[in-house]
C-alpha cells in the first residue's frame, strides 16, 4: 500500500530532519553500549575515551560464556517469559471469548470488574502478593514469577474486542455446521483473533523479559534470577569504574532476544504500536 | 423422507416487543417458498427460529415427521445461506464446505466427492484452493451455496443472498437458483424484501407485515387477488394506486364506486353485503388502464417510458395519485390532462380494515 498522507513540500522536509534528530538521539545511547561491550575494561577503568581509541576485544563476550550466573539467568528469563506469555495467551483467549461471545448472568458487571484492575498499579498490592506467595511457598519458583504477569486485565480487554468484532453470523454457520462450542472457538474464532494473539503475546514476552521489580522481590535465590535481576547484581561497584565493557556485553546480550523477536515480529509490533491502524 | 415444514401458532418476542405474533404456515415437501415483506416485518426472525438461531417463545415447528424446534441448529437437518455469506475467513473454499462434513464425521472420500460436485454445479471447482478475500462477491455466494449443498440438508433456508450482488449478477443467479431448486428438490425457503424475486422464484409467496402473514399463495394470486390492502401496495411494480371510495351502490355489473370529485367507477366486483364505504378505497393497477376518451381525468406529472409501454404517473381532480399506463409510443407530456378507462375486471376494493375484494373468476 502507498497510502502516504500528503505532506507538503517544505513540512516534509522539516519533518524528515526531525525525524533524523529523535532517530539519533534514541540510537546514540545503545551505539554507545554496544561500543563499550567491545572495549577492553582496563582502557575502560581509566576513562571511557577508550571507546574510541580501543583497544578492542571479544573478551567480554567470553566471559559472560565463563560466568555461569548468566546462562542460567538466560534461561530462568527465558522459561518466565515464554510460560507468562503462553499463560496470558491462553487465560485472554478463554475470557475474551466468553465476555465477548457467551450470554450469561453477570458478564458485564465482571467485565468492569475485570477492567478496574487496568487502573491498579503493581505497587498498591504488591506487599499482598508478596505475603500470598510466602504463604503458599511460590517465592523462588517459576510458577511464582510467571503467575502474577498473567493475569493482565488489558489482555481480557484487547481479546474480548476481537472477539467481539467477529460476525456472530460466523459463530451461527458454524452452529448449523454442528460444531461444538469447543470447536468454534478453537477451529474458527481463535484462528481469527491470530494478529491480536501475535500483537498481545510480543508485549507479553517482552514486559516478562524487562520486568525488574517482581523478579527482584520473588526471586531470592541467585539460581532463580532472572537476567535483569542477575545482571543487576552483577554490579558489585557502584562508581561503574571497573568492568564497564562486561556490564555493557551481558546488557547487549539481554536484548537479543528482544531484538530477534522484534525482527520476526517486526510487522505485529507495528501493527500494536500504531493501534491496529496498519493492515 | 418427507421435508415438508409444518409451523403452528408461533410466537416470538424480544424483551416487549412481539415480532412475530401466532403464526401458522405448512410448506410442502420440495416447495419453493418466500417470505416476502418490508424490512423489519420480521422475515428473518422466522427463519432464524427454523434454523434454530433464534429460541421459540410459543407454538412448534415440525419438520418432516419431525419436531425440530427443541433440537439444537446443527441437527435439524437444514442449511442456511446468510446475507453476508458468512464463510469461515481463514478457510479455503474446500475447507469452508467441508467443515459442516467433518463435524459429522464424514468418511475423507464422500467429503471430497460432495465438494466436488457441489463445485461442480456451481461452477467454482477452479476456486477450492483460494481463501474467501481473493473471491468476488458473486464467487463468495456461490460457495456459501455450496457449503449448504454438501450437507445435502432437507431444508435450504436463504436470508437474501441476492442483496449484496450487483444487479446483472442476481438477475443472473436468480435464475440459477430456480434451476438449482428443479435439480435438488429439496424444500428451500427464501427470504426477501425485493418482489421481483419473490415473483420469479416462488412456488408460493408469505407476505408478511407487521408481526403477521398477510397472505399466503402462488404468484399470481398474490399478485391478481391480493388478500389484503397491504399486499396489493406491496407486490407489483409500479405499486397499485389506490383511491379513497365516498360511496358505493350496486351497479350493472358489480359496486359501482363513487370517488369524490372524480366520478363513478363501474367494477365487476360482487358488492360485498354490508360493505361500507367509510374508510374504504379501490385500488388499480397502471396495466388495468387505458386512454379513451371517457374515463378518469387524470393529470400527469411525470412520463416514465419503458420502452414497450409508458407510465403516466398523474393526479385526479381530488388530487389523490394514480399511474395509467399507455402504449411505447405515447404522445402524452407532462402537464397534460387526459382520460383514462379502467378495466371494472380487474380493479380491487379495499374495505376499511383493508379486506380486499375482487371480481370473481379474474385470475
Ligand atoms: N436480537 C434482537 N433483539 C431485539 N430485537 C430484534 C432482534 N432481532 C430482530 N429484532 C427486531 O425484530 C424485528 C424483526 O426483525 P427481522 O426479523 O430482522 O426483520 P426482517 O428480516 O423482516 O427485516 C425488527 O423490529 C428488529 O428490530
Ligand atoms: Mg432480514
Amino acid at each position: 500500500m502507498s497510502a502516504t498522507t500528503p505532506i507538503q513540500h517544505g513540512h516534509s522536509r522539516t519533518l524528515f530532519w526531525i525525524a533524523v534528530a529523535v532517530s539519533v538521539l534514541m540510537f546514540a545511547p545503545m551505539a554507545w553500549v554496544l561500543v563499550l561491550s567491545f572495549t577492553d575494561n582496563e582502557a575502560l577503568s581509566r576513562g571511557t575515551e577508550a571507546a574510541f581509541t580501543g583497544p578492542y576485544t571479544l573478551k567480554n563476550y567470553t566471559d559472560i560464556a565463563g560466568n555461569s550466573g548468566v546462562f542460567r539467568w538466560f534461561v530462568n528469563s527465558l522459561i518466565v517469559g515464554a510460560g507468562q506469555t503462553a499463560g496470558v495467551l491462553v487465560l485472554s483467549s478463554l475470557a475474551g471469548y466468553a465476555f465477548g461471545r457467551l450470554e450469561w448472568p453477570g458478564r458485564k458487571v465482571i467485565f468492569v470488574i475485570v477492567l478496574f484492575g487496568l487502573a491498579v498499579p503493581e505497587q498498591a498490592v504488591i506487599i499482598p502478593r508478596h505475603q500470598i506467595f510466602s504463604t503458599l511457598d511460590l517465592h523462588n519458583t517459576y510458577i511464582g514469577l510467571m503467575l502474577p504477569g498473567m493475569s493482565l486485565p488489558f489482555g481480557v480487554f484487547l481479546m474480548t474486542q476481537f472477539f467481539r468484532a467477529i460476525p456472530p453470523e460466523i459463530d451461527e454457520a458454524a452452529l448449523l455446521d454442528n460444531a461444538t462450542r469447543w470447536r468454534i472457538f478453537w477451529k474458527v474464532l481463535l484462528p481469527l483473533t491470530l494478529p491480536a494473539q501475535a500483537t498481545l503475546g510480543i508485549f507479553t514476552f517482552l514486559f516478562a523479559w524487562n520486568d525488574y521489580w517482581w523478579p527482584l522481590i520473588s526471586a531470592t535465590d541467585k539460581d532463580m534470577y532472572t537476567l535483569t535481576i542477575g545482571i543487576a547484581s552483577s554490579q558489585v561497584n557502584f562508581a561503574q569504574t571497573e568492568g564497564l565493557g562486561f556490564l555493557a556485553a551481558q546488557a547487549v546480550f539481554a536484548a537479543l532476544p528482544v531484538l530477534i523477536v522484534y525482527i520476526i515480529f517486526q510487522k505485529h509490533v507495528v501493527t500494536a504500536v500504531s493501534g491496529g491502524a496498519v493492515k | 423422507m418427507s421435508a415438508a415444514i409444518d409451523i403452528r401458532h408461533l410466537t416470538k418476542r424480544f424483551g416487549a416487543l412481539t415480532v412475530l405474533d401466532d403464526i401458522s404456515l405448512q410448506i410442502e415437501d420440495g416447495e419453493f417458498v418466500v417470505f416476502l415483506g418490508p424490512s423489519g416485518c420480521g422475515k428473518s426472525t422466522l427463519l432464524r427460529m427454523i434454523a434454530g438461531l433464534e429460541g421459540v417463545d410459543e407454538g412448534e415447528i415440525a419438520l418432516g415427521d419431525r419436531r425440530i424446534d427443541p433440537l439444537p441448529p446443527g441437527e435439524r437437518g437444514v442449511a442456511m445461506v446468510f446475507q453476508s455469506y458468512a464463510l469461515y475467513p481463514h478457510m479455503t473454499v474446500r475447507q469452508n464446505m467441508a467443515f459442516g462434513l467433518e463435524n459429522v464425521r464424514t468418511p475423507k472420500d464422500e467429503i471430497e466427492r460432495r465438494t466436488d460436485a457441489a463445485a461442480k454445479i456451481l461452477e467454482i471447482d477452479h476456486l477450492l484452493d483460494r481463501k474467501p478475500q481473493m473471491l468476488s462477491g458473486g464467487q463468495r455466494q456461490r460457495v456459501a451455496i455450496g457449503r449448504a449443498i454438501v450437507k445435502e440438508p432437507k431444508a435450504f433456508l436463504f436470508d437474501e443472498p441476492l442483496s449484496n450482488l450487483d444487479a446483472a449478477l442476481r438477475g443472473r443467479t436468480r435464475l440459477e437458483l430456480a434451476q438449482l431448486h428443479q435439480r435438488l428438490g429439496a424444500t428451500m425457503i427464501f427470504v426477501t424484501h425485493d418482489q421481483v424475486e419473490a415473483m420469479t422464484l416462488a412456488d408460493r409467496i408469505v407476505v408478511m407485515h407487521d408481526r403477521r402473514i398477510e397472505q399466503i399463495g402462488t404468484p399470481m394470486e398474490v399478485y391478481q387477488r391480493p388478500a389484503t390492502k397491504f399486499v396489493a401496495g406491496f407486490v407489483g411494480s409500479p405499486a397499485m394506486s389506490m383511491l379513497p371510495v365516498s360511496g358505493v351502490t350496486q351497479g350493472p355489473s358489480g359496486a359501482r364506486v363513487t370517488v369524490d370529485g372524480v366520478g363513478d367507477i363501474d367494477t365487476a366486483v360482487p358488492l360485498p353485503p354490508g360493505f361500507a364505504a367509510k374508510g374504504a378505497s379501490i385500488g388499480i393497477r397502471a396495466e388495468d388502464t387505458t386512454p379513451s376518451d371517457t374515463g378518469l381525468p387524470l393529470t400527469v406529472d411525470v412520463i416514465e417510458r419503458l420502452g414497450d409501454r409508458t407510465l403516466l404517473h398523474g393526479h385526479l381532480p381530488d388530487g389523490s395519485e394514480l399511474v395509467a399506463q399507455d402504449t411505447g409510443r405515447s404522445t402524452v407530456t407532462a402537464g397534460d390532462t387526459v382520460r383514462v378507462a379502467v378495466d371494472p375486471h380487474a380493479v380491487h376494493l379495499f374495505d376499511a380494515d383493508g379486506r380486499a375484494h375482487h371480481a370473481t373468476g379474474a385470475d
